[in-house]
C-alpha cells in the first residue's frame, strides 16, 4: 500500500465526513452544549433605564422596536397575513412590530423549556400552570411584573380580578398575566351518539355502561373503538371514575377530592388493582389495538374516518370537534359525556390555567406589555389575532357577540379554520361565540356552575429538587411497566402488576411520595385546607 | 530549542501556510472547542438568575439518576451493542455493495442503481417510522399479508424478538448509499495498471478482488470504523425514537442511553442532568477512541489516525 494511496482514501473520507459534520452542525441541539449568556444583568440595567425614559418623554416618543413573542402549537396556514395586518395597525399606534413565532405541537414541552434555559430573546411567551408556570416562575425564568403593569398595562391591571392577581403571584412577585375566562375542562368522551341509538344502548351513567358501548361498537359495528393512540383515553377514565386526584404526575395521588391529604402511590392501590384486571379484558375483546402504545395517531382521527367511537375531551375542544364534523357535513351525530357526572362536582380552572408571560430575556418587556394591553382590551386587535382577518376567516354574527364561520363564500377545506393557541390574551367581554356551534357546550356551562368546587390541587407547587433522581428513575418505571399495564397489553396481569409495583419501589417512589406529601401538606395548611 | 522561539520561527517560516488552515483551526475553536464550557451544567444545579457560572456548585448530584436507576449497565450493553452491529454489518454491508457496482459494466445501470441506494439516506426518520409502523402494525402489510396466507397474525408491538433485527435493517438500509459512495470513490482511485497486470498474469475477477482491492480497501476501512467508534456510546436518537416510540413493552430490547436521558428528562426538565447523561456519553466515548487507537498504533502504525 502506498503512501500516496492511503492519503487518497483518507482525503475522499475526510471529505465526505466534513460534509456530513457541516450538515449536522446546524441543528446540534445537545441541551447543555450551548453558553447561555449571562442576561440578569442586562435585564435589570434595561428596567431601569426603561422607568427614567418613560418618566422623561412621556408617552409621545417611543424608539421603534420589533418584539418576539411564542406560542404553543402550530402557526395558522395565513399566520403571516394575519402578523401583517396586526403589525400594520401596531406600528401606527405603539411604534412596535411583532414577531410570531410556534413551537408546534410536537415536542413543545422540550422546545419551550429549551426557549427559556437558552437565553434566546423573547419578549413575551405563553405561560400556564399546565407548562410549570408555578415552577419556573420560582427558578427565575420570567420577569417580575408587579412594578410595570400599572405603567404600561394600566387597562389590564384593572380589569383582571385581584384574586387572579392573587393567584400568579409566586414568592410577592406577579410573573404573569393571567387570562380572564372562567372555564371548566374536566375530562370527558365524544362518542358516536347515532350509533349508541341505533344499538339501543342505554344514556351513559357509570363504567359498565361505557363499556357496553365500546362492547356493542366492536361486535356489532365491527370497529374498534378506541382506535389510534389509546393511553390519555384509558386513563382519564380510569382516574375520574375512581376519583384520583394526580398531583404532579400520573402515579401519585389523593384518593378523592374530599381526602386532600390522603395521598398515595397510585398503582399500589387496590383499585389501580382491580382496574388493570378489567383492562385487560377489554384489550383482549380489541377496544384498542395492540399496537396502542406505538400509534401516533388520535383516536379521534379515526372517529371523522368512520373507524373509531371514543375519544376523550373536554367540553370545549369537544365543542371544536363537534363543529368541524357538522362544518365537514360528515353522516354522523356525534354525542360528549363529560366524566363529572361520576362524583358529581367539576372543578374551574386556574386563572393561569392559560396566561402571558414575559421571559428574563427579553429587552423591551415594557413595549411588549404594551402591545399586550392593546391586543387584550382592543376588541379590533383582539379579534384579528383570535379570530383572524374578519371576511376571510369569519364574519360578523347578528350580533356583536356572535361570528360566523366560515365566512361567506369562504371554503373550509382551502382556508382552515384560523385556530392558533390563542388562550393566553382572552377576555371574556371581547370574546365571541360562535354561530350554529355546538349548544351543548352552553347547556355545560349552566350543569357545572352549581356544582363547582375550587382547584385545590393544582397550584400545589412541586421543583422535586431533593428527589430529582428519584422522580426520574420513576418517570422511567411508570414509561416502560406502568402504560403498557394500563392498557392491558401484557400477557399476565398479576406478574406484570408485581414487576411494576416492585419496580416502583426500587426506583425510589417511597422517597418521591414523602416529598409530594409534605409540599401538599404545605400548601393545605397555608390554605387551610382538610 | 526553545519552545517558543521555534513556534515563532515556524510561524514565520510558514505563513502562508498557517494562513490556509487557519479557517478550519478557528471553525474548531468556536463550535467545538469553547462550547466544551458547557460540560460545567453537569455539575451545577441549574438557575435562571446565575446562568453558567452563576449557579450553584453540586459536584456529582446529577450524575447520580443514571447510576441509582440500575439500568446503567444494560442501557450501555444495548447502545454498544446496536452500533457495533450498525458499524460492522453496516461498513461489510456498504463495502459488498461498492465492489459488486465497481465491477458492474454498463453505466446506465450503475448509476441508476446508486441513486436507487442513495435516496433512503435522505429520508427522515419520521418518514422510516411511519413505514415500519405501517408494516408492522395491527393492520400493517405483514399481518395483512400473513392473514391471506390463513397464518396467524403476528403482534410486533408487544414482542421483544424481532425488534433487534427490524432495528438494525432500516439502520443498515438507510446508511448504505452513503457509505458505498465513499468505498466507491476509494476503489475508483485504485491504479488499472494494478488490474491489468493481474489479468496479464491470468487472475479471474475474484482473485483481484480478493488479491488486489480489499487489501487496498482496508485503510479506508479501518479509518471509518475508527472514526465511528469515538461515537459508539452515543445512540441514534432519531431512528430509536421514531421507530419505537412510547412503547415501554419493547424498551428491554430496545433502550439506549439517548432514549432513556429523554424519557427521564421530559417531565422534570433539567439542564444539569441532561449534560450529565452527555457528558458519560462522550467520555467513555473518549477513552474508547483513545484506547482503540494505542492499540493500532502499537500493531499497525500505519493505519492508526494520530
Amino acid at each position: 500500500m502506498s503512501m500516496k494511496q492511503k492519503r487518497a482514501s483518507l482525503f475522499v473520507v475526510l471529505t465526505m465526513l466534513t460534509s456530513l459534520l457541516a450538515a449536522c452542525g446546524g441543528n446540534n441541539n445537545n441541551g447543555g452544549n450551548a453558553p447561555a449568556p449571562a442576561n440578569d444583568g442586562a435585564a435589570s440595567n434595561n428596567g431601569a433605564a426603561v422607568n427614567g425614559e418613560a418618566a422623561a418623554d412621556g408617552e409621545k416618543k417611543l424608539e421603534k422596536v420589533e418584539l418576539t413573542w411564542y406560542l404553543l402549537g402550530d402557526a395558522h396556514k395565513d399566520q403571516d397575513k394575519v402578523v401583517a395586518e396586526f403589525n400594520k395597525m401596531l406600528s401606527k399606534d405603539l411604534n412596535a412590530t411583532i414577531k410570531l413565532n410556534f413551537t408546534t405541537w410536537n415536542d413543545w414541552q422540550t422546545k419551550y423549556n429549551l426557549l427559556l434555559t437558552s437565553g434566546e430573546k423573547v419578549d413575551m411567551i405563553f405561560a400556564s400552570s399546565w407548562s410549570d408556570y408555578y415552577k419556573l416562575a420560582k427558578q427565575g425564568a420570567f420577569l417580575d411584573l408587579k412594578d410595570l403593569l400599572p405603567q404600561y398595562a394600566p387597562t389590564t391591571w384593572g380589569n383582571v380580578p385581584k384574586q387572579d392577581w392573587e393567584s400568579v403571584t409566586v414568592a410577592g412577585g406577579i410573573y404573569a398575566v393571567p387570562n380572564t375566562n372562567a372555564e371548566y375542562t374536566p375530562d370527558g368522551f365524544v362518542y358516536r351518539e347515532d350509533w349508541r341509538k341505533e344499538l339501543n344502548l342505554p344514556e351513559f351513567t357509570d363504567v359498565n355502561s361505557i363499556e357496553a358501548y365500546l362492547d356493542a361498537v366492536k361486535t356489532q359495528k365491527k370497529v374498534t373503538p378506541i382506535n389510534g393512540a389509546a393511553y390519555e383515553n384509558v386513563q382519564r377514565l380510569f382516574r375520574t371514575w375512581y376519583d384520583f386526584q394526580p398531583i404532579g404526575s400520573d402515579v401519585i395521588g389523593a384518593t378523592s377530592y374530599d381526602a386532600p391529604r390522603d395521598i398515595q402511590v397510585i398503582p399500589f392501590t387496590a383499585q389501580f388493582e382491580e382496574w388493570v384486571k378489567r383492562m385487560k379484558t377489554w384489550a383482549d375483546k380489541g377496544y384498542w389495538n395492540k399496537n396502542a402504545l406505538s400509534s401516533k395517531q388520535e383516536a379521534g382521527d379515526f372517529i371523522k374516518t368512520g373507524q373509531g367511537a371514543y375519544y376523550w375531551r373536554n367540553p370545549s375542544s369537544a365543542g371544536g370537534f363537534i363543529n368541524e364534523i357538522t362544518a365537514k357535513q360528515l353522516k354522523m351525530e356525534i354525542g360528549y359525556f363529560p366524566f363529572t357526572r361520576f362524583h358529581n362536582y367539576v372543578i374551574p380552572t386556574l386563572p393561569i390555567a392559560n396566561g402571558m408571560a414575559i421571559p428574563k430575556s427579553s429587552k423591551n418587556p415594557e413595549r411588549s406589555l404594551m402591545v399586550l394591553d392593546k391586543l387584550r382590551n382592543d376588541s379590533a386587535y383582539f379579534n384579528l389575532l383570535t379570530y383572524g382577518i374578519e371576511g376571510t376567516h369569519w364574519a360578523k354574527g347578528e350580533d356583536d357577540k356572535t361570528i360566523v364561520i366560515p365566512a361567506p363564500g369562504v371554503d373550509l377545506n382551502k382556508t382552515p379554520r384560523y385556530d392558533i393557541a390563542s388562550w393566553g390574551w382572552r377576555y371574556e367581554p371581547n370574546m365571541k361565540g360562535e354561530k350554529g356551534g355546538w349548544a351543548g357546550l352552553d347547556k355545560l356551562k349552566e350543569e357545572f356552575k352549581p356544582i363547582s368546587k375550587p382547584d385545590i390541587f393544582g397550584p400545589i407547587y412541586m421543583d422535586y429538587e431533593p428527589v430529582k433522581a428519584e422522580l426520574a428513575a420513576v418517570n422511567q418505571v411508570f414509561e416502560q411497566y406502568g402504560k403498557p399495564l394500563m392498557l392491558g397489553l401484557t400477557s399476565n396481569v398479576d406478574a406484570s402488576l408485581m414487576t411494576y409495583r416492585d419496580k416502583l419501589k426500587a426506583a425510589g417512589i417511597e422517597k418521591v411520595l414523602e416529598y409530594v406529601k409534605t409540599e401538599a401538606n404545605k400548601y393545605y395548611d397555608e390554605k387551610g385546607i382538610q | 530549542m526553545t519552545g517558543k522561539h521555534g513556534l515563532m520561527r515556524e510561524l514565520s517560516r510558514n505563513k502562508t501556510m498557517f494562513l490556509m488552515i487557519a479557517p478550519t483551526l478557528i471553525f474548531f475553536i468556536v463550535f467545538s472547542y469553547v462550547p466544551m464550557v458547557g460540560i460545567y451544567y453537569a455539575f451545577t444545579k441549574f438557575d435562571f438568575e446565575g446562568g453558567l457560572f452563576g449557579s450553584e456548585f453540586i459536584g456529582f448530584e446529577n450524575f447520580r439518576f443514571l447510576f441509582e436507576s440500575g439500568l446503567l449497565w444494560n442501557l450501555t450493553k444495548n447502545t454498544v451493542l446496536y452500533n457495533l452491529a450498525f458499524l460492522i454489518i453496516g461498513n461489510v454491508m456498504q463495502l459488498v455493495c461498492a465492489i459488486f457496482l465497481s465491477q458492474l459494466p454498463g453505466k446506465l445501470f450503475k448509476k441508476s442503481a446508486q441513486s436507487v441506494m442513495f435516496l433512503p439516506y435522505f429520508l427522515s426518520w419520521v418518514l422510516v417510522g411511519a413505514f415500519v409502523f405501517n408494516l408492522f402494525s395491527d393492520l400493517g402489510v405483514v399481518n395483512t399479508v400473513l392473514k391471506q396466507l390463513g397464518m396467524q397474525p403476528y403482534d410486533f408491538y408487544i414482542q421483544t424478538a424481532p425488534w433487534k433485527y427490524i432495528i438494525v435493517f432500516f439502520s443498515v438500509w438507510k446508511g448504505l448509499g452513503y457509505g458505498t459512495v465513499i468505498y466507491l470513490a476509494a476503489i475508483m482511485s485504485i491504479s488499472d495498471e494494478l488490474y491489468e497486470a493481474a489479468r496479464i498474469d491470468g487472475a479471474n475477477i475474484f482473485q483481484q478482488i480478493r488479491r488486489i482491492t480489499l487489501p487496498l480497501l482496508k485503510p479506508t476501512f479501518i479509518l471509518l470504523i475508527l472514526f465511528s467508534l469515538g461515537g459508539i456510546l452515543k445512540g441514534q436518537f432519531d431512528l430509536f425514537y421514531q421507530i419505537i416510540g412510547s412503547n415501554g413493552m419493547l424498551y428491554d430490547a430496545t433502550d439506549i442511553i439517548d432514549t432513556y436521558v429523554f424519557r427521564s428528562l421530559t417531565v422534570n426538565f433539567d439542564i444539569g442532568m441532561g449534560t450529565a447523561a452527555g457528558l458519560y456519553q462522550s467520555f467513555f466515548g473518549f477513552i474508547l477512541i483513545m484506547s482503540v487507537n494505542t492499540i493500532i498504533k502499537k500493531t499497525r502504525e500505519d493505519y492508526a489516525l494520530f
